[in-house]
């Protein structure tokens, strides 16, 4: 009787896995569905800034302050939200790969020592970082990818965009299959 | 004297019009009626003016008043846009620099949208010129409050500052000026409006106070006119009303002195036998009952004009009418020596009628014609149909070959104790109640009287009369032609 469950339980998470594996397969490389763009974070910049995507690794050295100027030559400033959020933690985990005392140590450390160059403006809302964004032709920030509008542009990261499914920032850490 | 033309055309004179009579009756009603019209017509005339008047003022509203508030409006919203961009200086939070990026950036868009509406309605060049001009100050200013802000969030103070200093307050003070421009504008429109409208009150002014002194004018030359009117004509009344009883006293002296003198005979013992007494007798009665034939037909006449006959109106063969006329004036045609010519056409529908009304309006016609028949002595009637026109009237004409009556009596005969002064100096004595007693009778009876007349040639007064309906009155009723002959 016990060896029969077992042998039940087993076919059953046989058939759960090959039901995953088959979903996953249909919907790679297509666009994410609307409760997947919810957790993505997206990295918005000025409507009139030329750049359009950045390497991870540019964007850590961006969001930390590394890099002081565009391309174009204008002055890089940094929109974070207050510390708390998940907006901010998942920036601080997966672009900057800190905690949140790391990252204000870095940032004390580094206006002392003069490794970095600009210090990131806080602001409390979403759209506080959109408006900020809107007005500041060099700035730079985040938001959750369902959050962008017309008055920011929403840049690719690594070459992808919060719509695709390789996609790197969510704001949840996925699990590693 | 009457004046004499043989050569002069007979002349018909119907019955009086009566609208005239309704004038002359009632001035008051008519008086009112166009004092009313005259106010009407003023009133209408206030009316459009103050109309005009009314809508140059809310064309000066809606064009320069309204223009000076949107100007005001414009002028608060660019001084909120700077004042916005300006306190974001005063503030290192993020958040509150976003707040007030925001409220210039809202206020911005309101001057924007403002000088559109502006340039949309701007008509005259120099205003599209000025809107232009605005909209293009506008714009290069909030390029450089683009700046201002981006420098502010950024953190960059010293830097906005500078940019403020170097391009947003010479920018913004062009704008002020454009603004100041416009405003002025709107002012000298609205100067020349109010101008305009001042005028135009001016002008309606003068045009309600003459209008209404027209109105008082005419007014009070309409009372006096017609004040005049009515004096004259009761002058003209006692005049005729004086002329009446000096022609009673005279018609009932004559026979008072014959009757006088009679009696004073018989009374003397001048009389003797039986036969002259009768002949006093005969004298006496013939002229009491002259008298008596006066005063009636004086009564007659009051009682016509009051309205108090109560006439019985029947069906009337014509040729009863004429036969009565005839043999109640048969006395006063012989003892004038008149002879009468009577003719009734045959197959006459019957009139509706009053007998006694209707015999008196022939016999006062027959008694004009021997007063006035001259020396012809001859009096013609005849009764007949007429064949055209009127189909459903009887007639009835009585002619004399006498004095005639000059053209411009004739208008005047039918008027209660009118006498022609010819009549008068001819010493022809009458109490000019006859003919207009005869026109009331005859309309009465639904018909009328009128007169031909040539002077010297004689007079042919017709008396119309409706027939009755053949369907009511058949042919059974009808009576053969008469032709009465000759009377003396």
């Amino acid at each position: 009787m016990h060896r029969c469950l077992r042998r039940l339980m087993i076919f059953g998470l046989a058939i759960g896995w090959l039901l995953g594996v088959c979903n996953d397969t249909a919907r790679a490389g297509g666009p994410m569905p609307e409760e997947q763009l919810q957790g993505d974070l997206a990295i918005i910049v000025n409507t009139a800034n030329p750049v359009e995507s950045l390497s991870l690794t540019e964007l850590r050295k961006v969001f930390l302050g590394e890099r002081s100027h565009w391309p174009s030559g204008r002055r890089i400033t940094l929109v974070m939200m207050e510390p708390g959020q998940p907006e901010r933690r998942a920036l601080l985990r997966d672009v900057c790969q800190m905690n949140e005392s790391d990252f204000s140590r870095h940032f004390l450390h580094g206006v002392f020592t003069g490794e970095v160059f600009v210090s990131p403006k806080t602001l409390a809302s979403p759209v506080g970082v959109r408006k900020f964004i809107f007005n500041v032709p060099g700035a730079i920030g985040y938001v959750r990818a369902s959050e962008v509008d017309s008055s920011v542009k929403a840049i690719r990261v690594d070459g992808h965009l919060p719509a695709d499914r390789e996609y790197s920032l969510h704001l949840q850490p996925r699990a590693v299959q | 004297m009457i004046e004499r033309d043989q050569n002069v055309a007979p002349a018909t004179v119907l019955p009086r019009n009566r609208v005239p009579n309704a004038f002359s009756r009632y001035p008051s009603a008519l008086l009112l009626l166009v004092v009313f019209g005259v106010e009407l017509g003023v009133s209408m005339f206030v009316i459009r003016d103050v109309r005009t008047v009314s809508v140059e003022a809310q064309q000066m509203y809606a064009r320069s008043v309204l223009g000076l508030r949107q100007i005001g409006e414009l002028q608060y919203q660019a001084q909120e846009t700077r004042r916005s961009t300006l306190y974001a200086l005063t503030t290192n939070d993020s958040n509150l620099q976003v707040e007030y990026a925001d409220q210039s950036r809202e206020a911005d868009r309101r001057v924007t949208d403002g000088i559109i509406a502006y340039l949309q309605q701007a008509g005259m060049p120099n205003e599209i010129d000025f809107g232009r001009r605005l909209q293009r100050d506008w714009s290069a200013y909030l390029k450089v409050r683009d700046e201002v802000l981006a420098s502010i969030l950024e953190g960059s103070t010293k830097e906005a500052v500078d940019l403020d200093l170097s391009g947003g307050v010479p920018s913004f003070e062009r704008v002020r000026q454009d603004l100041d421009e416009i405003k002025r504008l709107y002012d000298v429109q609205a100067s020349e409006e109010l101008a305009r409208v001042s005028a135009s009150s001016r002008r309606s002014i003068v045009r309600l106070v003459g209008v209404v002194c027209f109105t008082l004018i005419f007014a009070t030359f309409s009372v006096w006119a017609i004040q005049k009117s009515r004096m004259l004509g009761a002058v003209e009344l006692a005049r005729l009303q004086m002329d009446f009883v000096a022609s009673i006293s005279h018609e009932l002296r004559t026979p008072l002195a014959v009757i006088r003198s009679a009696a004073e005979n018989i009374a003397d013992g001048v009389v003797e036998g039986k036969d002259q007494l009768a002949k006093y007798g005969s004298v006496i009665r013939n002229q009491s009952r002259q008298m008596t034939d006066l005063v009636n037909q004086i009564l007659l006449f009051v009682s016509t004009r009051e309205r108090r006959n109560h006439y019985i109106l029947q069906s009337l063969q014509v040729s009863e009418i004429v036969i009565s006329a005839v043999e109640n004036t048969a006395e006063l045609v012989r003892e004038a020596g008149f002879v009468v010519e009577q003719h009734v056409e045959p197959d006459l529908p019957c009139v509706m009628g009053d007998l006694p009304a209707l015999s008196r309006c022939v016999q006062n016609l027959m008694g004009n014609a021997i007063k006035y028949g001259a020396q012809a002595r001859w009096v013609g009637i005849r009764a007949f149909r007429e064949k055209s026109g009127h189909h459903g009237e009887v007639r009835i004409s009585v002619q004399d070959r006498g004095i005639g009556i000059d053209k411009a009596d004739l208008p005047h005969i039918f008027e209660p104790f009118y006498r022609s002064s010819a009549v008068r100096a001819a010493q022809i004595h009458g109490t000019g109640l006859g003919l207009p007693l005869a026109r009331s009778i005859a309309e009465a009876m639904g018909g009328r009287l009128t007169v031909e007349s040539k002077l010297g040639g004689g007079s042919v007064f017709t008396l119309h009369l409706p027939s009755v309906r053949e369907i009511n009155h058949p042919a059974s009723a009808r009576t053969p032609g008469r032709d009465v002959g000759t009377t003396k």
